[in-house]
């Protein structure tokens, strides 16, 4: 055949064994390869003749060299068969690092926001809840003395019903005298319990001033006899029964104004109110 | 260090057992072609450690990419030169070896080489030795330049300013010259 004698006599059999043709002609001369023996049979020639040349200028690497390459080669070849797949699991290890590198990076910027804002929001909470806390410690104080209050109230209350209800109780409601004719008060007296009691709240003398205190006298056998002294006006004293010195066998009760603390003798020209049993 | 003993296999051989990733055949690959790949190499990049380099780059390549070689298209050494060849013209042309080595001219490379070492001391090579002498003196020029230096036939033909003809000839009646031999 001419032509194929004309093709290898060409010259592009040799610049195909040196790698000096283009992807087209490579192609060209591997199929007139696969098609004509003689093609084959003078690549062949072709490239025995280069490897020759090549070995006759071979030069020999140092003999650390061959530990080198054949421990590159060599250093995966007990887990895998192929480079190219020992490749891609270095490329698919070097994609994952930074993304896991990058989560944990995320990870513990957002969970130190997060742990700044539950610490300022838990701040304010306490804050909130610590006043709230005042107040109503404030307002159970305030509901405790109230109740202490009433709780007071509701025993004099029961001490006054019980006097009232007690028919060992006698009342005697002093007069004023022609001194302090508009003046009242009342006294209970329990001959049995030998009790004197006397009403503030129903009182009706004049207010005392810090040097005089009104005392109580009852007469018994005609002379009085000192009951204690009471102050009018006085806030504590102005409701509920106040309780006095214990009497027995009294004709009359008597109050006079003296000197603050009492008298031993009773200043007649100050009696404010009076009344016989 | 003691001489290893060469291993020595048929292409056939070495072939199926580098398919087969075996141990003794990458073996056998280095005793048997790492001096010819590294006779090209050291030819092209005339710079001993950084040529070391790129023999090992070669022989990952190779052994990596085995499975691209197939029979059909030719010898084995064919296949492994090109991939040792194209590392080698890569790296000289690097802006980093070319900045380490500017000092030095490549020109006259290929026989600084054989001046400075003498090479492999084979008996069944001096038939061969002789036979690169045998060369005309502008054979071996041509096929030293696309062989060792990486320059296509166009550029060969530029830079010896021959018609492109005349080098494709040359080159052709060099390889024969070489062919005479087997």
């Amino acid at each position: 055949m001419e032509d194929i004698r004309a093709y290898i006599e060409s010259g592009i059999l040799e610049l195909y064994v040196l790698g000096d043709v283009s992807p087209t002609e490579k192609q060209q001369v591997e199929e007139a390869a696969l098609k004509h023996p003689e093609v084959k049979a003078e690549l062949d020639a072709i490239e025995v003749a280069m490897e020759s040349y090549a070995l006759a200028q071979a030069i020999e690497p140092s003999e650390k060299e061959y530990d080198r390459v054949l421990n590159s080669l060599l250093v995966n070849l007990g887990d895998d068969r192929t480079f190219s797949k020992a490749r891609t699991h270095t490329d698919d290890d070097h994609k994952v690092v930074p993304i896991n590198t990058q989560r944990t990076v995320n990870f513990y910027k957002y969970g130190f926001a997060a742990s700044v804002f539950l610490l300022l929001v838990s701040g304010v909470a306490l804050v909130g809840l610590y006043s709230r806390l005042q107040q109503s410690n404030e307002i159970i104080s305030s509901l405790r003395n109230q109740n202490q209050h009433f709780a007071n109230q509701v025993n004099l209350m029961d001490e006054q019903i019980s006097i009232f209800r007690d028919p060992s109780f006698r009342f005697v409601k002093l007069k004023g005298t022609p001194k302090s004719p508009a003046s009242g008060l009342t006294v209970a007296w329990s001959q049995t319990k030998g009790k004197v009691m006397i009403d503030m709240a129903d009182m009706k003398l004049p207010a005392n001033d810090q040097q005089h205190q009104y005392q109580l006298w009852a007469i018994v056998a005609g002379k009085p006899v000192d009951l204690g002294v009471f102050d009018a006006e006085s806030k504590s004293d102005t409701s509920g029964m106040k309780e006095m010195k214990t009497v027995e066998q009294p004709q009359a009760f008597a109050v006079t104004l003296e000197p603050r603390g009492g008298s031993v003798n009773p200043t007649m020209d100050a009696m404010m109110v009076m009344s016989a049993i | 260090m003691s001489r290893r003993s060469k291993i020595t296999l048929t292409e056939e051989e070495l072939v199926r057992g580098l398919r087969q990733r075996e141990k003794v055949a990458a073996e056998a690959l280095y005793s048997m072609y790492s001096a010819s790949l590294y006779g090209v190499i050291l030819r092209i990049i005339n710079d001993e450690p950084s040529a070391e380099d790129v023999l090992q780059e070669a022989f990952i390549k190779i052994w990596q990419s085995f499975s691209g070689y197939s029979a059909e298209k030719g010898r084995l050494f064919t296949w492994m030169v090109n991939i040792a060849r194209n590392l080698s013209i890569d790296k000289v042309r690097s802006k980093d070896f070319r900045n380490q080595t500017k000092n030095q001219g490549l020109e006259n490379n290929v026989t600084f080489i054989d001046e400075q070492r003498n090479t492999v001391y084979k008996p069944e090579l001096l038939g061969l030795k002789d036979l690169v002498q045998t060369l005309k003196p502008e054979q071996k020029s041509i096929l030293d330049l696309v062989y060792f230096k990486g320059y296509t036939h166009v550029e060969v033909a530029d830079e010896l300013d021959l018609p492109l003809g005349t080098v494709k000839t040359r080159l052709r009646m060099a390889i024969q010259q070489l062919r005479k031999h087997f």
